[in-house]
């Protein structure tokens, strides 16, 4: 017959057998020694969809954050798991959470679809807003605090184009900056270079505040990865237009500086690729793409180890998996994180088919 | 929010999803004319460019049709994923045609772009479909019930989903099922839909709510649930959007009233499942969630009616509408800020309107026009819920201590209904990533061992291990320095065994010794006028210095040294000068070096191809003191002018140094560090070395270099990365005041759950107290929260422990025999020292510091009076006094202080080991000494070894008087008594060189007992000096000792005399039966030298404890217990003041072994 009357789709039936592939895959690389083991799980109480988890800077608490409208923080310490905060105040779902660097205090920024980022202080024990920014026209999909070095300044990307940097002035004041239209229809990730001193050759004279360069990668539905650049006067520079991506930029990770001149920067989209980008120049403005990998669905989330060595990306099949670079360049996964959660959406998945 | 629009009105495509760039294709629309009532027709494309903030959509290619369209499909048909092919455009025509074009050659502007073409239809086709699992099957429906399935590779003949329905009607929609490939659905204006089985080619399944007022204008199949589907109806009184489930196909599921008037198109988004479009006669474009009814969002629009409406395949967030008023709108439903756009949409806006006027009419078609004015917002707000594909749903975050944190959302679609929907469990899971086994359990192996000490074991499990030999050596040199007579050992690493030696040497003494006897007999002295004549005259006469210049004249070398060791310190010295500028023999430089214990010249002329050589020599002969920077500076010269090879082995000659700092530089230099198993390979190492170092030297051990504490950092942090926080804070550097190591050791006690702040007052229960906010350094603290405790966080590890103050650091074992040189009570251990000093020949001086935070007393203790005096008097004082002016003189110039330099960098090399017996003790004629101007090398101290070897065959310096042999007297007082009020200038450097070495490492030569820890350092010090060039004691102790008996002796106290009659007789029975006469020469020496013992038991300044060790002996040697008393001997030698022993101690062990081999 000229119809295929396969049962079912063929496309289904691809995932399926996919999906077999990557859990033998993933059999095989359990055997090699377990690389990643819980030590905890912390059951939020959230009501809705988590769309972000990040722990402080010490990882001993933990942040989260939820389609159910809440900011919840536990005290995850010894494998523990004490609720220390519900915090309520964004009108929809809360997409990221953030820990400023705790020289500044307690400090935790959050962005919504509400359009809002609410920045939540811990004083005297109990947390509470200290700050709202509403100066965006649409979903706030991103926040992220620059280094520590810099001050408190946290840049917040949104669906509304626009890019806002708020720098923290002191006695409860904010200073907004805003860079608008950055990513036509949605910024949907933003983060920051670490701070390095450019031409640490040149001797700083001593006792001077550090001349930094301050510049944060953004990534956007315009399939681009910008870089930005502040200059002499303050002003948020374009500096740098990375294409590679054919579809939503999902997220970009700025490596944390291990020491090296290299930057690196990782980059993950809708397109199922993620790619490092490399610079080895001083003037940063030769950027290289590789591709670590393309993945069959969306990926979501880049995320650098601290020594900036392993990147974890979260796909939109409900996968993690962590990358290395090997000796020769080449990036390899080093193991899956299985979740158990990728075979029960398979389940569903199935389980709609045989309705059928 | 209006992204983009287009001035046409006209049917539009968006490119399949695969296609990249986003294109949309708009055909001109059949059945409405504009008012230019241009009859034209056009296929054109337009590339949607977001990065371009304007409005306007760039034309990719314009292509002039004869046909105007009711319905544009762009099928991804043959597309690869590289978009390489881009799909196929179908087109539905006015009079039953079907047209497909090549848009890729459309694009490229080719007059030829119909891929094929068929009229089979009945009308105009109003209906048109891809099935989205078979690309190459499109449905197509026109008038009189015209259903057919066409194959794109099969274009000619299409197919019937089955009979056709009664009555005849037009088909205005048509759509396959999104889950099952063999499912269609078509429906009609009279409001009927119908399901087709391909399989079963028939329909199976008729859907209408028999209200004769649904006229069908939009059909879409639920995106995830196969039984679900909508239908739209455009009649003004029945305004809804219809939800059918055919599993109750008798009436709807759902109906959404949203709409005023009559719908005429809806888009149902694969991208989100609740968003359908709908866009009506009420010049309203909504968004409205399928499954509940709700309306999400409104569109701003103008106030015309749309007909066609579209969802961007590639873009969930982007649609297309077109408008009667002749305008293909695009929007994001995200919504944002128009304020960059706006202006130029309003001068787009008027212009148009201009443009849609030409015949000033004023108005566009009356019916479009409805009363209510869309207001315009400058802000455009989004859904009122987030799409779907705005909602992450996985992440996972890297967090400190190689923790991941990833989150779990067991995704169920809520429309499954009630009974599915499962009781969720939002979980967050905080993992431990563990990439590098093999580092940690190196590392865990490394604390156990320095828990553990058991440091010999574990360099030698690393030899074994080892697979390079470069490691094997660098290990078998680490392990040396925890093993007795280290520098034996290095020795014999570097493959030159004493022992080996010694043979050669015993081999080579025989005939010598039978030769002596011979000697005797009378023999004739002639004073012919020959040359022997003049000698014997100059001999007669007392003139050696003539005697000598004779000999060497006549080219009789031997004769001529021979002579200048009976003529006195200073002719020895010259007739030396003037043997090695005659001799031109390939080891001259290297006698000569060993002569006047330049070793520097050696370590920085030889041929560096003789490193090992060099080294060699440094450790058979240099000092403590010096060895260090001997070594040192071989290395460094191995790094740097040596190829890649040597410059490895350089590190060999800094764990003889002990110089942990550069041993790291090295490493770093020759290793690729990057890897955490090579930062592991280094830091065994250093870790190993430091233990040592803290074991044989002083306790600035514990300072940590930058580049040290950069390492160890670095090392910290990697042990951290991979959860090993404990580890992390052993290995921390917790003596420096470095930034970033103090935030590191600051975030692991907090990670390792440690109160956190805000939490009351934060208490830390190891805590050493270190005000942090009082430090220099620390980055611009601006709040009180950041490490609130205010002291540094506790250092529960076992290595690292830094110690502030130095003497008590000193504590460690020290064997008193190795005492003759003291450290200065004052040094503060500064981690980076510039320069280091320390002197050839000179014993007392290398540990200066430059640095010293509080002015000893020392330096202003020796004013130039006493000073001369001193150094008249006592032969070896006054260099250890110019060694002390020396230290005072933080200002002295390394020029100037610098020995002669060797005559040329030119290298030699030696013919071999050439190294004397090492633990040799020099003695020189009393009288004879005193400063030696201009000659680099003063009167030595004995070479003592590193540790544990007690020298042989000392002997002190005759004329001591008692306060200054008394090492716990108080001499410095002494000296302070004598100090001028006002400050004395200092003699000139000039006359006692201190090289100096730059950029070396502080270090302390030999420690000293705690309780010495107040005196100056010389004062303790045996004063031992060996006549330049001496090469071996014994040779000179005949000529040495025969003054000391013109000294009238007190008695022996009565007590003691015991000791001396014991010793005596012990000396006498060895000799009986002693039968070789090297033996018996020993003994005989030995007796001599056991007369500075009686001199002290004279004197009574022994110590009680080494008094009654030696009635021990003498008891067991009454009982014949040789071995008891040699052991007796050991305990004495190991627990008492080197210099208080030094003088007989070695001589009585002599003599303890001879009577045990004798069996006496």
């Amino acid at each position: 017959e000229l119809l295929c009357c396969h049962p079912l789709p063929m496309s289904t039936f691809l995932k399926r057998h996919v999906k077999l592939y990557t859990y033998r895959a993933c059999v095989a690389k359990d055997e090699m020694g377990k690389m990643v083991s819980v030590i905890n799980t912390v059951d939020t109480s959230h009501e809705d969809m988590i769309h972000d988890a990040q722990m402080d800077y010490y990882g001993t608490r933990l942040a989260t954050c939820s389609s159910d409208r809440s900011v919840k923080i536990f005290d995850v310490r010894n494998g523990g798991q004490i609720l220390i905060a519900d915090l309520r105040g964004h009108e929809g779902p809360v997409w990221q959470v953030a820990w400023a660097h705790p020289m500044y205090g307690n400090i935790l920024a959050s962005c919504s679809y509400d359009r809002k980022v609410i920045i939540w202080k811990e004083e005297n024990g109990t947390w509470e807003k200290t700050h709202e920014h509403s100066g965006h026209d649409s979903s706030v999909n991103s926040v992220c605090w620059a280094p520590h070095d810099y001050g408190l300044i946290l840049a917040c990307g949104s669906s509304d184009g626009a890019i806002s940097l708020l720098t923290y002035t002191g006695e409860g004041q904010w200073e907004v900056k805003k860079i608008n239209n950055a990513h036509t229809i949605g910024c949907n990730a933003v983060s920051w270079a670490p701070a390095v001193v450019p031409g640490s050759l040149l001797d700083q004279p001593s006792g001077q505040k550090p001349n930094y360069i301050k510049k944060f990668a953004s990534g956007g539905c315009d399939n681009l990865i910008k870089l930005w650049k502040e200059d002499e006067d303050g002003q948020w520079k374009e500096e740098q237009k990375l294409e590679a991506h054919s579809d939503w930029v999902r997220d970009v990770a700025w490596a944390p500086s291990i020491g090296l001149p290299t930057s690196t920067i990782a980059s993950c989209s809708q397109d199922g690729r993620v790619f490092i980008w490399t610079c080895d120049d001083a003037s940063g403005n030769t950027w290289s793409p590789k591709l670590l990998h393309k993945f069959n669905d969306v990926v979501w989330h880049v995320s650098w180890s601290i020594t900036a060595n392993i990147l974890a990306v979260s796909g939109g099949d409900n996968k993690v998996t962590l990358w290395k670079e090997s000796v020769d360049g080449q990036w390899v996964c080093i193991s899956d994180v299985n979740k158990g959660q990728g075979s029960v959406s398979a389940s569903v998945t199935e389980g709609q088919q045989n309705e059928q | 929010m209006k992204l983009k629009e287009v001035d046409r009105t006209a049917m539009q495509a968006w490119s399949p999803a695969q296609n990249h760039p986003i294109y949309l294709a708009t055909g001109t629309s059949a059945q409405q004319l504009d008012a230019t009532f241009s009859t034209n027709a056009s296929l054109e494309i337009f590339e949607l460019d977001l990065s371009d903030p304007s409005l306007d959509m760039k034309s990719c290619a314009t292509f002039s049709s004869s046909h105007r369209y009711h319905k544009l499909i762009w099928g991804p048909y043959k597309m690869d994923s590289k978009g390489d092919v881009s799909g196929v455009l179908i087109a539905g025509g006015e009079n039953g045609n079907i047209i497909l074009y090549d848009p890729s050659k459309i694009i490229a502007g080719d007059k030829e772009v119909v891929i094929a073409q068929n009229d089979k239809h009945t009308g105009p086709v109003r209906a048109l479909d891809v099935n989205i699992f078979q690309t190459n099957l499109v449905a197509s429906g026109a008038n009189e019930s015209e259903i057919y399935i066409w194959d794109l590779n099969n274009f000619a003949t299409p197919m019937t989903p089955g009979a056709k329905t009664q009555p005849p009607e037009d088909i205005s929609c048509i759509a396959w099922n999104r889950q099952v490939q063999h499912i269609l659905a078509s429906a009609s204006p009279s409001g009927r839909a119908t399901v087709w089985d391909l399989r079963k080619n028939e329909p199976i399944i008729k859907v209408s709510d028999h209200s004769n007022r649904m006229h069908c204008s939009g059909l879409a199949w639920h995106p995830d649930v196969a039984t679900q589907m909508v239908l739209a109806s455009e009649d003004d009184r029945l305004p809804v959007v219809q939800m059918w489930d055919l599993r109750f196909a008798s009436s709807p599921l759902r109906v959404l009233e949203n709409h005023a008037r009559g719908i005429l198109a809806i888009a149902w988004s694969m991208a989100d499942p609740e968003l359908l479009l709908s866009c009506g006669k009420d010049a309203k474009i909504l968004c409205s969630n399928p499954n509940t009814g709700e309306v999400l969002y409104e569109l701003p629009t103008n106030t015309q009616w749309c007909f066609d409406i579209q969802w961007c395949p590639r873009n969930p967030a982007v649609l297309s509408a077109a408008s009667f008023d002749g305008r293909v709108s695009v929007y994001s439903i995200m919504g944002g800020s128009t304020d960059g756009l706006r202006q130029k949409q309003v001068d787009k806006l008027s212009s148009s309107f201009g443009n849609l006027d030409p015949f000033g009419t004023g108005q566009p078609l009356p019916p479009l026009q409805i009363p209510q004015q869309a207001a315009q917002h400058s802000v455009v707000l989004p859904l009122k819920k987030p799409p779907k594909w705005v909602r992450r749903p996985v992440g996972a975050s890297f967090s400190f201590g190689g923790k991941l944190v990833t989150f779990e959302n067991v995704k169920v679609q809520s429309q499954q209904g009630p009974e599915q929907q499962q009781q969720q469990q939002h979980r967050v899971l905080v993992s431990q990533v563990v990439t590098e086994k093999e580092f940690l359990s190196r590392s865990d192996q490394l604390q156990q061992v320095v828990q553990s000490q058991g440091y010999i074991a574990y360099c030698q499990k690393k030899i074994d291990a080892s697979q390079i030999e470069f490691e094997k050596n660098v290990w078998s040199f680490l392990k040396v320095n925890f093993e007795d007579d280290s520098r034996g050992k290095y020795l014999e690493l570097l493959g030159y065994r004493k022992e080996d030696l010694g043979k050669k040497c015993i081999k080579e003494e025989k005939p010598e010794s039978e030769f002596l006897p011979s000697a005797r007999g009378t023999f004739n002295i002639s004073i012919s006028g020959d040359i022997d004549g003049l000698i014997t005259q100059a001999l007669l006469t007392g003139n050696f210095e003539s005697a000598v210049d004779l000999c060497l004249h006549d080219n009789r070398m031997a004769d001529a040294i021979i002579l200048a060791i009976a003529g006195g310190q200073e002719l020895l010295a010259q007739t030396q000068k003037k043997y090695f500028a005659k001799s031109q023999s390939k080891i001259t430089r290297l006698i000569t070096a060993v002569v006047m214990k330049n070793w520097k010249e050696i370590v920085e002329s030889c041929d560096l191809k003789n490193w090992r050589e060099a080294l060699a020599a440094v450790l058979t002969y240099a000092k403590p003191d010096e060895f260090s920077a001997l070594c040192d500076l071989l290395g460094t010269r191995l790094e740097s002018e040596g190829d890649s090879l040597l410059q490895s082995q350089a590190c060999l000659c800094y764990i003889c140094a002990g110089n942990v700092e550069k041993l790291v530089a090295c490493w770093t230099k020759a290793q690729d560090g990057s890897h955490p198993l090579s930062l592991q390979d280094l830091i065994e190492k250093v870790v190993i070395l430091r233990k040592a170092v803290q074991l044989t030297q002083a306790s600035d051990a514990n300072a940590v270099g930058v580049l040290l504490a950069e390492k160890m950092s670095q090392y910290a942090s990697l042990l951290a990365a991979q959860g090993s926080i404990a580890a992390a804070l052993a290995f921390l550097p917790d003596n420096t005041n470095q930034p970033n190591i103090v935030q590191l050791r600051d975030r692991l006690c907090r990670a390792q759950g440690e109160p956190a702040p805000g939490h009351g007052s934060p208490k830390m229960p190891k805590g050493r107290p270190a005000p942090i906010g009082g430090h220099p350094q620390m980055p611009r603290v601006q709040t009180q929260q950041y490490y609130p405790h205010g002291e540094n966080p506790p250092p529960p590890g076992f290595i690292m422990q830094g110690n502030i103050n130095p003497n008590a650091a000193a504590q460690l074992p020290t064997s008193a025999g190795h005492m003759h040189s003291q450290v200065p009570a004052y040094p503060q251990p500064q981690p980076y020292q510039p320069a280091q000093q320390y002197s050839f020949g000179t014993g007392g001086s290398a540990m200066y510091r430059p640095q010293q935070p509080v002015a000893p007393p020392a330096p202003n203790a020796f004013p130039s009076t006493p000073y001369i005096s001193s150094a008249s008097s006592y032969s070896g004082q006054s260099q250890l006094c110019a060694a002390q002016h020396q230290a005072s003189s933080p200002t002295s110039s390394p020029a100037a202080a610098f020995p002669p330099p060797p005559s040329s960098g030119a290298s030699f090399q030696h013919g071999g080991p050439g190294a004397p017996p090492s633990s040799s003790a020099y003695a020189l004629p009393p009288g004879t000494t005193g400063p030696q101007n201009g000659w680099n090398d003063p009167p030595a101290l004995n070479r003592v070894p590193k540790k544990k070897k007690m020298p042989e065959n000392f002997m002190p310096p005759v004329p001591i008087t008692s306060p200054i042999m008394n090492p716990l007297g108080d001499p410095q007082s002494q000296m302070l008594q004598q100090q001028p009020s006002a400050p004395v200038p200092l003699p000139s450097q000039a006359s006692f060189p201190q090289p100096h070495l730059p950029g070396g490492q502080p270090f302390h030569g030999i420690q000293q007992p705690l309780g010495q820890t107040g005196m100056p350092p010389s004062f303790s010090k045996p004063n031992v000096e060996g006549a330049p060039g001496a090469p071996i004691g014994n040779t000179i102790q005949h000529v040495q000792s025969l003054p000391t008996e013109k000294i009238t002796k007190k008695p022996i106290p009565d007590e003691h005399l015991i000791l001396k009659t014991t010793f005596e007789d012990l000396i006498q029975r060895c000799l009986s039966s002693a039968t070789d006469p090297q033996t018996k020469r020993k003994l005989d020496d030995a007796s001599k030298r056991l007369e500075f013992l009686y001199d002290k038991l004279r004197e009574q300044t022994l110590s009680p404890t080494i008094t009654s060790g030696l009635h021990n002996i003498a008891r067991s040697i009454e009982t014949r217990n040789y071995s008891e008393g040699l052991t007796i001997h050991t305990h004495i030698v190991s627990t008492s003041n080197f210099s208080e022993t030094s003088a007989f101690m070695p001589v009585l062990k002599v003599v303890l072994t001879q009577a045990n081999k004798l069996g006496v």
